[in-house]
């Protein structure tokens, strides 16, 4: 009898383990199984009696706007569900860092898919040439959206193959903060816009015995913006047409050296900045001009910074600038010729109202934004990043084109902390893309 | 007959749960790992089974894999080097203290020392990047009230030696809690009367410890001493957020790598190979340091 007792207690005890484990199961198959049946073909089917939302069609869309973005995003979808009686946007914001290993996931498990996302504009070319995205021509077509509608720049970009695979959010390329203090200390009244200007403002700002430096110049991120834009400047780029990695080009060569020459020659930096040291003094007031991204706006605005905005300076031959962009796109498996009407109705709207998305500090790609009375009357980052929109660049088209310059990013942090050898640096930088090229098969 | 069964029966349902357990989180991942390997896998649905051209690629020099792989295991191989010793030590010095403290603030200290194990990387690396920081750095302002190293601040990210003492110093104050748990609980498990015997026969407090404690404590310290080795071959995030593999690719750990791998080329199968690998030497290197310890016993 008591044998059966502890036997009926470890089965009690197994049923309760199984059942929550199975329970487990059971939650996330169900997930599965309503956004398999929302990317079927029957309109979103939930019973809710009465309620409106029941009777639209649902429409998952995912962003990776995990930052202070996201809420101004939020702002878009929700304005623009209030004012749809057909379509619902489902807004999710995925963990930034984690965004493409989990659409990386999607795809490749062809589980939990979103009916449309947020995809960087130079991600598209390594998606779009494995087949894994919806030509949007149809759909923008159906939704009365043109290409005319939006920045040249990256409608150009993101036409792989005589299609259009993405429809333009906004673009970020760098742009110059300047302290507005510090200049006004050194009796400087504009921001720099050529080389010339740029090395007497910095070396009038520099003051090393107050731990003061006119441009720090950063040695790991955003290099990856900066050095680009600097090869840019000079006309040339960091891959041939054919794809093929230049990255020990004499324009690569120069660009490297001038920034070199910031620190060890100019010394209106310091010597071995950390990752992110360089922010670190401007947010101190340490460090009166610096290139980032449109993003930090939030940052300095939250520090209380009395900060200025302008194009980056001119340092070579001519305007150029690297840039990102935050694009739509519409996975290939996406066939629901009703959901793309609703996508196509949403991206109109957006394409419109994007002013909010303005509102959080990027310049926006749609032209009718851009020239309206209300973006115009935003405070000046906006408008002095839209400036720089004529001659905005963006990384090469390459498929995985990321782990081409990873040993890029590493030489040249090599070179800016230990005064090191340019040519040689790039060279070897070279070598490992042309490495990674051989392995991107 | 038929009780013994259900005995049997009884037995085996006890280790059900945790077999089950063992399949869904341990073996399933690990053979799907191994037949990930197998391919060519670009992460996105298509794949294609390669054989052992994943591993071969890894072991042809002049393949960016290649350079990948051993970069990475130097990288890792040296932060084990340096981190393992000092997380042990630490950690066993820690317990030592806050065991012979009275037992009222013991807890208190106890806890103290545990929560940074409980803290996120993002926060260990903001916290720790604003005291490393080469300028606007805690420790390089507190050295410049010293005048020491004033003229040229150490780069504690952007230098060696100091990166490595950079990350080692974070990462014992980020994990130290756990192995000092362990090793207190090694401690309370030695029995008092052992001391007292030992202190009524005249032995002073290093012999008490290099006599009685240490080995007494010996299988806690291989336990101890195996883990921490896995948990430093497996460092990731402290270099991926606070150095980001630099100065140059000198801590650019193999997780960075077999990271970049999966999702910056979006080579999955030669990722995993990586991991795998990586596995392997682990493995290897903590049955040895296990066999190591209790050669004297066998």
């Amino acid at each position: 009898m008591k044998r059966l007792n502890r036997f009926g207690f470890t089965v009690a005890i197994l049923v309760l383990v199984m059942s929550l484990v199975l329970a487990a199961c059971g939650g996330k198959k169900e997930s599965n199984g309503s956004s398999a049946s929302a990317s079927g073909s029957a309109p979103a089917s939930s019973d809710n009696s009465g309620g409106k939302s029941g009777s639209k069609t649902e429409l998952l869309f995912w962003t990776p706007f995990s930052g202070p973005d996201g809420s101004f995003m939020k702002s878009i979808v929700d304005n623009y569900n209030k004012q749809s009686d057909k379509y619902f946007v489902k807004y999710q914001i995925q963990p930034n860092g984690d965004y493409y290993k989990l659409l990386d996931n999607a795809f490749g498990t062809k589980k939990n898919m979103p009916d449309f996302m947020i995809m960087h504009l130079d991600s598209i070319p390594t998606y779009a040439k494995k087949d894994l995205l919806l030509p949007m021509d149809d759909l923008a077509a159906k939704a009365g959206i043109q290409k005319s509608d939006y920045v040249e720049a990256a409608v150009d970009y993101a036409n792989i193959d005589g299609k259009w695979m993405g429809i333009p959010l906004d673009i970020h390329p760098l742009i110059m903060y300047y302290n507005k203090d510090l200049f006004q200390a050194a009796g400087i009244t504009a921001p720099p816009t050529n080389k010339e200007e740029f090395l007497a403002a910095a070396k009038k700002l520099t003051d090393p015995s107050k731990g003061q430096w006119g441009y720090v110049m950063p040695t790991q991120w955003p290099q990856q913006f900066l050095f680009p834009s600097l090869v840019y400047q000079q006309g040339a780029d960091l891959a041939d047409a054919d794809g093929k990695p230049t990255l020990n080009t004499p324009a690569a060569v120069a660009a490297l050296e001038f920034e070199k020459s910031l620190i060890f020659e100019h010394k209106v930096s310091p010597q071995k900045v950390a990752q992110d040291g360089e922010v670190k003094l401007f947010l101190q007031g340490k460090n009166a001009i610096q290139f980032n991204g449109p993003w930090m706006k939030d940052q300095w605005d939250k520090a209380k910074l009395n900060y200025g905005v302008a194009p980056i300076p001119v340092f070579f031959d001519k305007p150029g600038v690297f840039a990102g962009s935050h694009n739509f796109v519409v996975p290939k498996s996406q066939t629901d010729p009703n959901k793309l009407d609703g996508i196509g109705d949403f991206l109109k709207y957006v394409a419109g109202h994007s002013i909010d998305w303005a509102k959080s500090g990027q310049a926006v790609a749609s032209k009718a934004v851009l020239n309206s009375e209300e973006f115009k009357a935003l405070n000046t980052q906006q408008t002095e990043v839209a400036k720089e929109f004529d001659y905005v660049h963006f990384a090469p088209p390459v498929p995985n084109w990321g782990s081409y310059v990873g040993e890029l990013w590493k030489q040249i942090n090599l070179v800016l902390l230990n005064d090191g050898d340019v040519k040689k640096a790039l060279d070897e930088a070279q070598a490992k893309a042309e490495q990674a090229a051989a392995a991107n098969k | 007959m038929k009780g013994s069964l259900r005995s049997r029966l009884t037995s085996s349902l006890f280790v059900l749960p945790y077999f089950l357990c063992f399949c869904v989180f341990l073996l399933y991942p690990l053979i799907s790992g191994i037949i990930l390997s197998l391919q060519n896998n670009d992460m996105l649905g298509t794949h294609e089974f390669v054989g052992l051209q994943n591993y071969i690629d890894i072991f042809t020099p002049g393949t960016y894999i290649h350079d990948a792989f051993f970069r990475g295991l130097w990288g890792t191989v040296k932060f084990v080097v340096y981190s393992v010793p000092f997380l042990i030590l630490v950690g066993l010095a820690l317990a030592l203290l806050v065991n012979s403290l009275n037992a009222r603030v013991r807890g208190v200290f106890r806890t103290i020392f545990f929560i940074p194990y409980a803290i996120s990387a993002t926060v260990m690396a903001t916290i720790w990047m604003r005291v490393f920081d080469t300028d606007s750095g805690f420790l390089n302002l507190m050295l410049d009230k010293l005048h020491i190293h004033h003229q040229q601040h150490i780069g504690w990210f952007t230098d060696t030696p100091w990166v490595w003492i950079a990350l080692v110093v974070s990462t014992i104050w980020w994990t130290i809690g756990f192995n000092m748990m362990l090793f207190i609980n090694g401690l309370n498990e030695v029995p008092e009367e052992l001391y007292e015997a030992a202190k009524l026969d005249g032995a002073n407090a290093w012999n008490r410890l290099t006599r009685i404690t240490l080995p007494s404590i010996k299988n806690v310290t291989a336990v101890v001493m195996v883990m921490t080795i896995i948990a430093s071959f497996n460092v990731f995030a402290q270099p991926n957020l606070m150095t980001r593999g630099g100065p140059g690719f000198e801590t650019t750990v193999m997780l960075m790598n077999v990271f970049d791998v999966a999702y910056g080329q979006h080579q999955g199968g030669a990722a995993s190979a990586m991991a795998i690998l990586l596995g392997l030497i682990m493995m290897i290197v903590s049955a040895a340091v296990y066999r190591l310890l209790f050669r004297k016993e066998a």
